[in-house]
């Protein structure tokens, strides 16, 4: 991980990095005030201005005591019930818990791990809080993390083939025969009313080609690079073979620590960074990707697309499911064995009868028990490989199986 | 309810707004101390009744005065049972003709004080005709209180305030987590409803239940005693057996907790010994024994619980994520998450398995009832030779 370069002057080094987050929070406490709806209960809020009161009095370890309580027990609002039930404010007031924490952490004279727990503690705030202060959070963390990486950041290096890339292959996977089955059409570059009237709306899907083949990250994107750029930073992962399996679990680490455990070394688990909006967490990333064109087709605002990042080793699998948005998926390292079958053969996918999994199917893809599901033999679907600079159109509602056969980063963008 | 002489109250846990617990210095006290409240006009010792909300906690003496200490203060008499929640104080009064029938029950803002009108009011229902609590050491009269006087309706931090239960359900007790509810009938059965992401209603999945639904894995036993913490459920049978189900984040269910292993905080992992607190040898879990005993996350149906030297249980409460037992004998046992002292065990860790409190023991004290709130404990306890 990160060296620590400021070991010879630490009170200078540290001096730098407490003026620059000072710098980022209001000059006077009175402006770092949330505005709160009735949900925050009176106690909290007398507990946040005694934060700030706290911080600004330049009090600065009983204002770290207090960002802790507010911490907990934000928490534990944010762990009840649903969390599209959860209100936003409570996801507000853990984020100023983290800010607090994570500025109050850098303030005495520490060292390298200091800081990278408090960007880890800036990433929580980002995971799990909601924007406050104008995305301060986002900008905290750029701060620590260039602290953490002095003068190691190449801007725009191309990457040439990685030996790590070599490395991480795993020869174990199985790569499918798709002489057999109905392939995915394909089009190159088609205009935004052929692809309306021809996929989006009688929702069919199609593979894109020379869309998003010129993207920054087709060129820059490697396991090196990744690792420079997002290293340091906390994100959710996904370890276990796939999600309706009893040993599937959720846990928190940087990149490097997945990289390491999961993608080189020849990981005992499978690991995967799934589902995670990335490019939020990290606008940096978020420069070498584009908003497909096709995507002002739909209804919504662009702001409300979900982009996300999807980045395991090969063999990574999401079980057959579908999701509410239309999707497209484009391709930036490795290649996706997809298969894709119609919302007509729902049945025939046997969906779990769960309010939890109600969108997923029962069904093992390539594996399929055909004594407990026996219409799924014959339920037609399309299927392809989807390879690097490659763009993916997966109608909503449309039931997916998707398998990494190589390292694969793909980012699925969900808009209506 | 057996007659017993008073005892003396300790707490031990969070106190970050001042609310009665101990010393009262500090945000936190890790070990039990006498309980201290600010302004108290009366004797500690006859607490009738104590319930703790997150920011302030609610003492009903036995002589009916109600002391409200931390976030929320102030004083009232003529008061039987009290419910503190951060958003809700409810009060049973007494009539104006003292105990008895015309109880009312009122319920306040947080943050008023006692005086002036509440949120509402309303008469309480009858009481429950020749009910009687027996057992050697009984729960704190934190109940019945969310459950109504005549078990037809229960309090609820959220609205609707004030829910109505079928009578038929015969409701002896009711425990609110952050997203359940547990319900203990006359015959001792156990019902949950709510939330169930979390495993907290014990029916074996992570469904929720919109009705109270009888806990089928139960059923032959008799129950004695429910709790609910925010995602957890514990139950004491008549024989002292414990169950518990629920989530086990900070080792709240005393299952061996993925996040306390990576702190290096958990005893789980078999020790072939125990010491004769039950602390268990304490090593850092290397791989090996992270794999002989696999991490449990959630348990959606109900587990017994073995405290250590086979004690039996008479009494349980759950704060947010711990928990804490009485035995028979007269021990306390904490577990789950640790960190504002909680346990009581002189520290902030969290720990996922049963530990005896010590301190109870080291003075010789017989402990006889325990009532959490969500950050902290609080215990009676007397001397032996008093009953």
């Amino acid at each position: 991980m990160a060296e620590d370069g400021n070991r010879d002057a630490p009170a200078a080094g540290l001096g730098a990095l407490w003026g620059a987050l000072r710098a980022l929070l209001p000059r006077t406490k009175e402006e770092l005030r949330l505005d709160l709806g009735e949900s925050v209960e009176r106690s909290v809020v007398l507990l946040l201005q005694q934060a700030a009161d706290l911080f600004y009095g330049g009090r600065r370890s009983e204002c770290l005591q207090t960002s802790e309580v507010v911490l907990d027990y934000s928490w534990e609002k944010l762990n009840t019930g649903l969390w599209q039930d959860v209100d936003k404010d409570w996801r507000r007031v853990y984020a100023f818990g983290c800010l607090l924490k994570a500025v109050c952490l850098c303030e005495a004279p520490g060292d390298a791990t200091t800081v990278a727990a408090a960007l880890r503690v800036c990433d929580m705030g980002l995971l799990m809080g909601a924007a406050i202060f104008d995305d301060i959070l986002i900008k905290v963390a750029a701060v620590l993390q260039a602290h953490l990486l002095p003068g190691k950041r190449p801007a725009h290096i191309p990457a040439p083939e990685q030996p790590c890339l070599k490395k991480a292959r795993n020869s174990h996977v199985s790569i499918p025969d798709l002489r057999s089955e109905r392939a995915v059409p394909r089009l190159r570059c088609p205009s935004l009313q052929h692809f309306r009237k021809h996929h989006l709306v009688p929702q069919t899907p199609v593979i894109l080609e020379g869309v998003a083949d010129h993207w920054p990250c087709m060129k820059k994107w490697s396991l090196e690079y990744i690792q420079e750029v997002a290293g340091c930073r906390t994100v959710p992962v996904e370890v276990g073979s796939r999600y309706t399996d009893e040993e599937w679990s959720q846990r928190l680490m940087t990149v490097s620590e997945f990289i390491d455990s999961y993608v080189l070394n020849e990981p005992r688990d499978v690991g995967y960074l799934a589902q995670h909006q990335l490019f939020d967490q990290i606008p940096e990333l978020k420069q070498d990707i584009s908003i497909p064109d096709y995507c002002c087709l739909g209804d919504g605002e662009e702001e409300e697309i979900t982009i996300n990042a999807w980045f395991g080793p090969p063999g990574t699998v999401s079980p057959l499911h579908q999701d509410p948005q239309q999707n497209f998926l484009a391709q930036v390292l490795g290649r996706k064995y997809i298969r894709l079958y119609s919302p007509q053969e729902s049945e025939a996918v046997y969906p779990h009868d769960t309010h939890l999994l109600h969108n997923t199917s029962q069904v093992d893809v390539e594996n399929p028990d055909l004594e407990r599901f026996p219409g799924f033999a014959e339920a037609p679907f399309l299927s392809c490989i989807l390879c690097p600079g490659e763009l993916l159109f997966i109608p909503a509602k449309h039931w997916h199986y998707v398998r990494a056969l190589d390292l694969s980063f793909s980012v699925s963008f969900w808009w209506s | 309810m057996a007659e017993e002489r008073p005892g003396s109250w300790f707490g031990f846990g969070f106190c970050g707004f001042g609310q009665a617990l101990g010393s009262g210095r500090g945000r936190q006290v890790l070990s039990p101390e006498p309980l201290r409240v600010p302004d108290a006009g009366t004797d500690i010792c006859d607490i009738g009744s104590l319930s703790a909300a997150w920011s302030y906690t609610a003492i009903v003496s036995s002589a009916g005065r109600l002391l409200l200490s931390g976030s929320a203060r102030g004083a009232a008499d003529g008061c039987r049972d009290a419910w503190a929640s951060e958003t809700l104080r409810a009060v049973l009064r007494d009539g104006p003709g003292g105990p008895g029938p015309g109880a009312e029950l009122q319920a306040w803002a947080p943050g008023a004080a006692l005086r002036g009108e509440p949120l509402w009011a309303r008469p309480a229902g009858p009481e429950e005709a020749g009910r009687e609590d027996d057992g050697a050491a009984c729960e704190t009269r934190a109940g019945p209180l969310p459950l109504l006087p005549g078990a037809r309706a229960h309090l609820s931090p959220r609205p609707p305030l004030c829910r109505p239960l079928c009578p038929a359900l015969r409701a002896r007790r009711l425990a609110l987590g952050a997203e359940h509810a547990l319900l203990l009938d006359a015959a001792g059965q156990v019902l949950s409803w709510g939330g169930g992401r979390h495993g907290q209603l014990g029916h074996g999945t992570l469904e929720a239940e919109p009705a109270p639904r009888l806990l089928e894995a139960l059923q032959g036993l008799r129950v004695a005693a429910v709790a609910a913490g925010g995602w957890h459920s514990v139950c004491v049978g008549e024989t002292g057996d414990i169950y518990v189900w629920g989530w086990n984040e900070s080792g709240q269910l005393a299952l061996p907790a993925r996040g306390l292993a990576e702190d290096g905080q958990t005893d789980a992992g078999e020790a072939p010994a125990l010491k004769e607190d039950g602390a268990g040898l304490k090593g850092p879990a290397g791989p090996e024994d992270a794999a002989a005993a696999p991490f449990i996350a959630v348990q959606p149906f109900p587990a017994l619980l073995d405290l250590p030297l086979g004690a039996d249980a008479a009494a349980a409460s759950c704060g947010s994520r711990h928990t804490a037992v009485v035995t028979r004998t007269g021990e306390l046992y904490t577990w789950g998450w640790g960190k504002y002292g909680q346990l009581g065990h002189g520290d902030t860790a969290s720990r996922d398995r049963p530990r005896r409190v010590q301190c109870f023991v080291r003075e010789q004290l017989r402990v006889t009832a325990v009532s959490c709130g969500p950050w902290n404990t609080y215990v009676r306890a007397v001397e032996p030779g008093r009953s």
